[in-house]
């Protein structure tokens, strides 16, 4: 069977992550999916280089493509990309805004060659507004979106450090963009019109926290308006980032303490366990499994009001018999009583050790590759499956200026037309590099 | 001008995040998106609860769509999800494994209903496996799948500490499910064959750590094996998990001059962050800071080399120094002459009345019938031939019901007759 988007075309002029991972994202549904770099490189070939122009982040975001090096500076490498968009269905960029019409790669210079073209752009501020022509990266957004404040992570100074887990701007543009691509595709189905796509960092990380930044005057006059006034009262006075996340209370103040006893970290014996309650039946599941009785925790009673007086000290309370019950065992025992009681619970594993994660295996959620340079890999391939079109990646990803000439033969070049290119160095890494 | 899903007729029954704002996603694109609820309304309703079963949690992720409710725990109610199904494109369900065959809702028995239907399940560990039917929601998939440890956060008493900016696993199922509806319809669209579309928290948790978690053994020899050895060895000492996030912090990288220009540092009256991705990015940020002797761009710098520790420390004392001097305004007007990437730190608390968030349209207003005005964030792309983003709210509970039964050919006599027994309608109303 093949993957639901096989058949279509894309070409990709694309960097760093977010649209790199869109590629990926359409090539799993068995799109065939072309980069395009310049004979630098993408840059994310340089981060963690371990061989030349190889790195681990560039293979994750960029396999199950072909790659081929145009010169777009160049006459000569402009007119190949123009010659092979008329037979594209979709072209992707994520470049400051501005670049696109320098190359000669914007809408309007490729829609005029192929009018049903489908044709996405990501940049870091979307394009218009004041901040369009700023310079952008994940962590950019994070800061900018309110998402690094709201993760109220701090560095050994104080300071506002960054979620590491994740970069979290880059990955929600990556799937937003691929969302937009695959719906344009259905309405190009049924219209057969093309149409221009923008998607930007800061509203991907805005999609991420949309119930902190949401303004909803009837809720936040209860919630919201006074960790703003507590927010403007340290600003005043000159606090530390550290004294405003700790006016903003974060999720506390949205949900109350009483949600955080469930949903949280407890250490444990032997290591530590996450709870991940959201319901009071989850609750009451985990206080069974731990013996913890109304008298311990009130919270879930009746008449117990969160935003009441001497509600604080009950949590506090409620959390120190917690921490003494994990305390007490080993994680996995404690993992196997939550279990039998169907609350929702986990060990904290560790991201390089997933790969030997038993459920992980029996999901099939790796894939093995096998690079032309830098042998076998193994990488995480589509999020989800399909059952009549299943996703599969493709391969591994293209070393620098691999598949050029292959691509443009396939592309009606001739083999002196590619020769004359590679010897203008409208195509190809130059010889002397 | 409609969306690019004008016309498309989806079904959820969902709950939390993960299915809701799938649902929001396809709404925007222009779908017909139809809430499903149990009597007692969804959970999240009661999350942060403002006014009775509303909470500023569900409003924000069930606009767009019209609210139903059905007991599906009734056979009559059953009966009447079963006669609306023919109508639908695309079903969406997060409950736990085992629950929609209990409630005539899995795939099999709503695809005799509608034979090209587009099913999409997403649940916290998938359908097979040892942890299979196990409890999922977001943050017990951070700490499975590895994110938390990767965000490195611990508590002053050392307990591991969740991503509070966001629920990274439920938005990436929401958005990667909402991807596959589209691919699967435009599939549809070419061949007339529906299927069904699964997804888990567990592999949107990994598919977000991509290089953490993937393994190219050339490049881990050099840096993850010994990471694994160490962990693997402060395990088996007993260490806590402070240790090991320390450990795991400490790992040797070759990213630690990357991250001198790469991450935040305290202004006078705030922090300011930058995001050095090129070296012309770094010579930029060097040159607004009058930083004039930094060796780690240059060709013979070794990034894991011995001297490469204090080269990166003395810098970084340097630029903490410098960047304390000035405030966020005056440090942000030199790096944007500059064009070096930078931003202020915002609270998202604040980002509503963000100039950039406003000329963009990035946060609508909206009218909730129930509880006014609201500005919530919008549509996740801007769209040139079929514009995105709906203006209509989250519902209330039972608001559509009666409407939308009525518009599937349903008469009044018999939805009053559903509506007397309980098989539909919320329990105030019944």
């Amino acid at each position: 069977m093949a993957g639901a988007l096989d058949g279509i075309k894309v070409l990709e002029v694309t960097q760093i992550i977010a649209g790199p991972m869109c590629g990926v994202f359409l090539s799993d549904m068995g799109a065939d999916v072309i980069k395009v770099e310049s004979a630098a490189g993408d840059g994310m070939r340089l981060l963690g280089q371990f061989a030349p122009g190889e790195s681990k982040g560039f293979h994750v975001f960029n396999r199950g493509k072909r790659g081929m090096v145009l010169d777009l500076q160049s006459d000569g490498g402009r007119a190949v990309l123009h010659r092979m968009i008329a037979e594209m269905d979709v072209f992707l960029i994520n470049a400051r805004p501005g670049v696109p019409e320098r190359l000669g790669v914007d809408y309007e210079t490729l829609r005029a060659i192929n009018p049903s073209l489908i044709y996405l752009e990501n940049t870091a501020y979307g394009p218009s507004g004041p901040s369009a022509h700023r310079a952008g990266a994940d962590i950019i957004a994070q800061a900018y979106s309110g998402l690094m404040a709201g993760d109220e992570k701090f560095d050994e100074h104080g300071g506002p450090d960054l979620i590491t887990a994740t970069t979290p701007a880059d990955f929600a543009a990556a799937f937003t963009s691929a969302i937009a691509v695959c719906a344009a595709l259905f309405h190009r189905e049924r219209t057969g019109e093309g149409q221009k796509i923008d998607t930007s960092l800061l509203g991907a990380a805005l999609t991420l926290q949309n119930a902190f930044s949401a303004r909803l005057p009837a809720s936040d006059a209860i919630l919201l308006d006074p960790m703003l006034a507590g927010l403007a009262a340290v600003r005043e006075r000159g606090g530390t980032y550290r004294e405003l996340i700790g006016a903003r209370g974060g999720i506390r103040a949205l949900v109350g303490g009483a949600f955080l006893l469930y949903y949280g970290g407890y250490q444990t014996a032997d290591g530590a366990i996450m709870l991940g309650c959201v319901t009071p039946a989850n609750r009451n599941q985990v206080r069974e499994a731990l013996g913890v009785t109304t008298d311990d925790d009130p919270t879930d009673a009746g008449d117990f009001n969160p935003l009441a007086d001497g509600a604080q000290e009950v949590v506090a309370k409620a959390r120190e018999v917690i921490s003494e019950r994990f305390a007490s065992d080993t994680t996995e025992n404690w993992i196997a009583r939550l279990d039998a009681a169907g609350a929702p619970a986990s060990q904290v594993n560790i991201p390089e050790e997933m790969i030997d994660d038993p459920q992980v295996q029996s999901l099939d959620i790796f894939v093995d590759l096998e690079h032309r340079l830098t042998g076998p890999e193994t990488m995480i391939g589509a999020a989800y499956q399909m059952s009549a079109t299943p996703t599969a990646a493709q391969g591994a990803s293209p070393p620098l200026d691999g598949d050029t000439d292959a691509v443009l033969t396939e592309y009606g070049y001739s083999a002196e037309e590619i020769a004359s290119l590679r010897a203008s160095g409208a195509i190809g890494v130059p010889a002397s590099d | 001008m409609p969306g690019p899903l004008d016309g498309v007729k989806v079904l959820e029954l969902t709950q939390i995040i993960a299915g809701p704002y799938c649902g929001v996603a396809l709404a925007d694109l222009g779908a017909d998106v139809i809430k499903l609820e149990a009597p007692g309304g969804e959970g999240a309703r009661r999350i942060g609860q403002f006014a009775p079963g509303e909470s500023k949690a569900f409003h924000a992720l069930n606009r767009g769509k019209r609210g139903a409710v059905i007991n599906l725990l009734t056979a009559d109610g059953r009966a009447a999800l079963h006669r609306l199904m023919p109508h639908f494109d695309v079903f969406i369900t997060n409950v736990r494994p085992g629950v929609a065959e209990r409630i005539g809702v899995d795939f099999e028995t709503l695809r005799a209903h509608r034979s090209d239907l587009i099913y999409l399940d997403v649940t916290g560990f998938g359908d097979r496996g040892p942890s299979a039917g196990r409890a999922g929601s977001d943050v017990v998939v951070q700490a499975y799948s590895g994110l938390l440890a990767a965000d490195q956060k611990v508590s002053p008493d050392g307990s591991p500490e969740h991503i509070t900016a966001t629920a990274p696993a439920d938005y990436v199922a929401a958005l990667g499910g909402a991807m596959g509806v589209c691919a699967a319809l435009y599939h549809r669209s070419l061949t007339g064959e529906g299927q069904r579309l699964s997804t888990t928290l567990l592999g949107a948790g990994l598919a977000l750590q991509t290089p953490w978690a993937s393994s190219v053994p050339v490049s881990d020899s050099v840096l993850v094996t010994p990471l694994r050895e160490t962990m693997n060895a402060l395990r088996e000492s007993g260490a806590t998990y402070a240790e090991m996030i320390q450990a795991r912090r400490d790992r040797p990288s070759q990213g630690t001059a990357f991250r001198l220009y790469y991450g935040g540092y305290p202004v006078q009256d705030g922090a300011i962050i930058l995001g050095a991705l090129t070296p012309q990015n770094r010579d930029q940020i060097r040159a607004a800071l009058g930083i004039t002797d930094d060796p780690t761009d240059r060709d013979d710098f070794n990034a894991i080399g011995p001297d490469a520790d204090a080269t990166t420390s003395r810098l970084e004392a340097q630029i903490r120094t410098t960047l304390m001097s000035g405030t966020m305004a005056e440090w942000m007007e030199r790096l944007d002459a500059a064009g070096a990437p930078a931003s202020p730190i915002n609270w998202p608390e604040d980002i509503a009345d963000d100039p950039q968030v406003q000329a963009m349209g990035l946060m609508p207003e909206i009218e909730h019938s129930l509880t006014g005005p609201e500005r919530l964030v919008g549509a996740l792309v801007e769209m040139s031939a079929t514009p995105t983003g709906s203006d209509r709210a989250a519902p209330p509970l039972d608001a559509d019901t009666d409407a939308i039964l009525r518009e599937h050919g349903f008469a009044d006599d018999e939805i009053a007759e559903l509506r007397a027994s309980g098989a539909i309608g919320s329990r105030d109303s019944s």
